[in-house]
């Protein structure tokens, strides 16, 4: 359902149009408009773009796609020089000069009234911009992974859950045929009852050993990009390449996580639970500025019996991707259309009327406009985007410690270890903090 | 005079006799060497100090005659040594040495192949066996095919021929073929070598060959776009051979020794060749895909070493010395005692005037989740410090959140 806020902001936008009309109807319920064919300008969905990187161009580019159903209105970024292109690209779509802009996420947040908007921001950012954006009771597209600590998620999943907010992870592998029938293959038993589990994620690449300090450039907001993380002199490292920095990512294993991990959960009836074990090691760079983990390799013990490895994929036979393993046989997932199988008769396989459906999307960000008008939930709930990034967090505290690590899923604690219990969380650089829910 | 002279002679023979003792129980090893391209004389010596700085071997190097030299008088006593470290690429052994290696080998003997020895005796058909695939020196489809890697998978080729591409020194990518080898057990999937000439193509009769890891010849440094053999081992009678085609020496060293991979991997491989077993670790220094790691002086970094060098940390210049000091703190998989005898090194360092201010954030960093009560008193007093305030109530926030 339509929310008041963006009511509210229609009116107080079309002013000048509207003049001479006395009466505005202040709620309409969106039950009255179709879901598909020409929307009337009321019932867009207005959104705005906090992060116009890659991903979050990406993002907005198919958000735009979905044509007279949102109105992009407003976009943010640290970065003036990306700014300018964000805000390009939406006047470009909505023919205009209309897109506001904004380098502090606050005063966005604070003047634009919102349906949605969409977050694309390095890790270290995504505790305190999303739970201050669900707090505000704006539904989100947040990128994964959703957090930068499993103390972040756990917040943020709170958040979600008090204000009832419209959710979409940006692990859009789930709105796609060969994922979605392999989860389906294996959850439905296809390859037996699932024994173990292997999730191939990218090996890390080579590093830039440690470039020396460079004047910021005058459109970037550098405190403002480093918010919460540790103050450090700007090297030229900002867009990007802060993913091989453990101050704003864990690389490419929490970049994956939300993929692969997220499609291994999904299939395996894991994706509201987590590992009660978790051990394994790393290999860190020796030199140089970027000092996440360039390999990893640990396994996660679940309560049912499931072991799942997660490992950069150049440890892996089936490389890439996701593979269900049972006492059938197993089935492989991954990107380019992948679907593979011990046996090409399990791919044939058809899932019965009684058997488990599993959420069907066949667009990521068309699923994430749709639950905002009906309220149901997203393929991608917070839930499962919270659960798919722990298990690499505590990965990644096990190989930090070098310890196996026991964890309660369910109470969501590190059990015996406060040593370990500390990595759960990262205290913030002042005068940031982690909002309350 | 006489009494002094006697009590000299008592000291000689105690450290005589403490020498000897020290060297039982090493393998004997022997380094031949005398004829290659380059500068043999220091390159020999290094692979004897590597082979002397595992503990288990006592080597000693011997060079053939020079080229054209008379080889008649070359005759290494190879049954006295358990280990033979081929460094040589020159002119033909005489037969007798050669019937007398081969002998070596079929009776167990164990054997590593080094870099230019991988070229060496084109003509030699049981050499060419035992060292598996060769390079250069005219080896032509009678050699045996070339074996390399294509996208992952091995292939042998039997017809083709391939040209080599111009060699220039560079940083290159090992890629682990065989994880659970003892010689590559434990090891990175990817690693950076240090600055090398890259081997290949290689052919040879391949007979009893496991290719344990390749060079991965990029082409966008004007490689072939092939992994070429790099770590192999060959199965010969009942002896056991590692080859690998890492370590050219420049300058009689230089980055393709110096790397800690390469250096690990000879030290593995010459293990291995005589007991079948490895059980040297992975050392903390080792490379990884990210960046080559060289060992500069072929000293491993000592915990002491590590210390000292992290008080005056430089970012600028290098991150090596906190990288070992994340390794050791991995390494002590939550053992109480080795982490508090770092933490107690570590605020050593931290309260040292002359510690850098970098270095101080770096070490807070670490004790904020590995420290215990311990550091708490060092890290207060440093609190009201400007430079480092974020960094000290940072760490004292996640110390005080579990303690």
């Amino acid at each position: 359902m339509l929310r008041r806020t963006s009511r509210r902001a229609f009116v107080k936008r079309s002013a000048t149009a509207v003049a001479g009309a006395f009466v505005l109807p202040q709620i309409v319920p969106s039950s009255v408009f179709g879901m598909g064919g020409k929307l009337a300008p009321s019932d867009r969905i207005v959104i705005g773009a906090i992060g116009t990187g890659s991903q979050g161009m990406s993002n907005m580019r198919d958000f735009l796609r979905l044509g007279s159903q949102l109105q992009f209105v407003a976009v943010c970024d640290v970065d003036a020089l990306r700014l300018s292109k964000a805000r390009e690209t939406v006047d470009g779509a909505n023919k205009n000069s209309d897109c506001r802009t904004y380098m502090d996420y606050r005063e966005l947040l604070e003047k634009e009234k919102l349906d949605a908007v969409s977050i694309a921001l390095p890790d270290h950012w995504h505790g305190i911009i999303y739970t201050e954006t669900i707090n505000k009771k704006v539904a989100v597209y947040g990128e994964k992974p959703i957090s930068r600590t499993i103390a972040d998620g756990q917040t943020i999943v709170k958040a979600c859950r008090k204000n009832n907010t419209i959710w979409q992870t940006g692990s859009w592998q789930r709105s796609l045929p060969n994922f979605h029938r392999g989860a389906e293959l294996a959850i439905n038993g296809r390859v037996g009852k699932i024994s173990h589990i292997e999730v191939g994620l990218p090996d890390g690449s080579r590093g830039i050993g440690t470039p020396p300090v460079k004047e910021v450039p005058p459109e970037l907001d550098w405190d403002m990009w480093l918010g919460p993380a540790p103050e450090v002199p700007y090297r030229g490292v900002a867009h990007w390449d802060w993913r091989w920095i453990l101050d704003y990512s864990g690389g490419q294993l929490t970049d994956w996580a939300g993929h692969h991990i997220d499609i291994a959960n999904w299939g395996a009836g894991l994706e509201n639970t987590g590992p009660v074990e978790i051990a394994g090691s790393g290999v860190y760079p020796v030199d140089g500025i970027f000092n996440a983990p360039v390999e990893y390799d640990f396994i996660c013990k679940y309560a049912n019996g499931i072991e799942m490895r997660v490992a950069n994929s150049s440890r892996l036979i089936h490389g890439m991707g996701t593979t269900w393993y049972g006492e059938l046989g197993w089935v492989h997932t991954n990107r380019g259309n992948q679907l593979t199988a011990s046996d090409p008769g399990i791919l044939e396989e058809v899932i019965g009327e009684n058997e488990i459906k599993l959420y069907k999307s066949e667009n990521h960000w068309q699923n994430f406009i749709d639950c905002i008008r009906t309220g149901k939930e997203t393929i991608t709930p917070i839930e499962g985007a919270y659960r798919a990034i722990s298990v690499a967090l505590l990965g990644e505290i096990a190989m930090t410690t070098g310890e196996t690590i026991k964890w309660d899923p369910d109470k969501e604690v590190i059990i015996g270890n406060p040593r370990a219990s500390r990595l759960l969380s990262r205290p913030y650089r002042k005068p940031w903090t982690l909002p309350t829910v | 005079m006489k009494k002094q002279f006697i009590i000299l002679l008592i000291v000689a023979g105690i450290l005589a006799f403490f020498t000897t003792c020290s060297d039982t129980g090493k393998y004997k090893a022997l380094i031949i060497t005398g004829q290659a391209e380059h500068d043999w004389q220091t390159s020999s010596a290094i692979l004897k100090k590597l082979l002397d700085q595992t503990g288990m071997f006592h080597t000693r190097i011997l060079a053939t005659p020079e080229k054209g030299g008379d080889m008649s008088a070359f005759n290494p006593a190879f049954s006295k040594y358990q280990l033979v470290v081929l460094a040589y690429n020159g002119e033909p052994w005489p037969e007798n040495v050669n019937t007398a290696f081969i002998d070596y080998v079929n009776n167990g003997g164990g054997v590593v192949v080094c870099n230019e020895s991988g070229n060496a005796f084109p003509d030699w058909k049981e050499y060419n066996q035992m060292i598996g695939l060769g390079g250069g020196e005219g080896r032509d489809q009678s050699a045996g095919p070339y074996v390399y890697f294509r996208r992952n998978e091995m292939v042998i080729d039997t017809a083709g021929t391939l040209s080599a591409p111009a060699v220039t020194s560079q940083e290159f990518e090992i890629r682990t073929k065989i994880t659970d080898h003892p010689v590559t057990a434990g090891l990175p999937a990817r690693w950076l070598h240090g600055s090398d000439m890259l081997s290949g193509p290689l052919r040879g009769p391949a007979i009893s060959l496991d290719i344990l890891a390749t060079a991965w010849s990029d082409p966008r440094a004007q490689g072939s776009g092939r992994d070429e053999p790099a770590l192999m081992v060959i199965a010969y009678g009942k002896g056991k051979i590692f080859h690998t085609t890492l370590g050219y020496p420049q300058d009689g060293g230089g980055p393709a020794l110096e790397c800690a991979g390469f250096i690990t991997t000879f030290q593995r491989g010459a293990e291995w060749a005589v007991t079948g077993n490895v059980t040297q670790p992975v050392p903390l220094d080792f490379p990884s895909a990210a960046a080559a790691s060289l060992r500069p002086g072929f000293v491993v970094p000592t915990l002491d070493e590590v210390m000292k060098n992290l008080g005056n940390y430089d970012i600028q210049k290098s991150t090596r010395y906190f990288s070992l000091l994340q390794s050791y703190l991995r390494q002590a998989g939550g053992d109480e005692k080795s982490l508090l005898n770092y933490e107690k090194m570590m605020v050593k360092v931290l309260k040292a005037p002359e510690t850098t201010v970098e270095a101080k954030k770096l070490l807070l960093r670490e004790l904020s989740w590995m420290g215990s009560d311990y550091c708490v008193p060092g890290i207060r007093n440093l609190a009201g410090n400007a430079e480092i305030q974020d960094e000290a109530e940072f760490a004292l926030a996640r110390l005080q959140a579990t303690n």
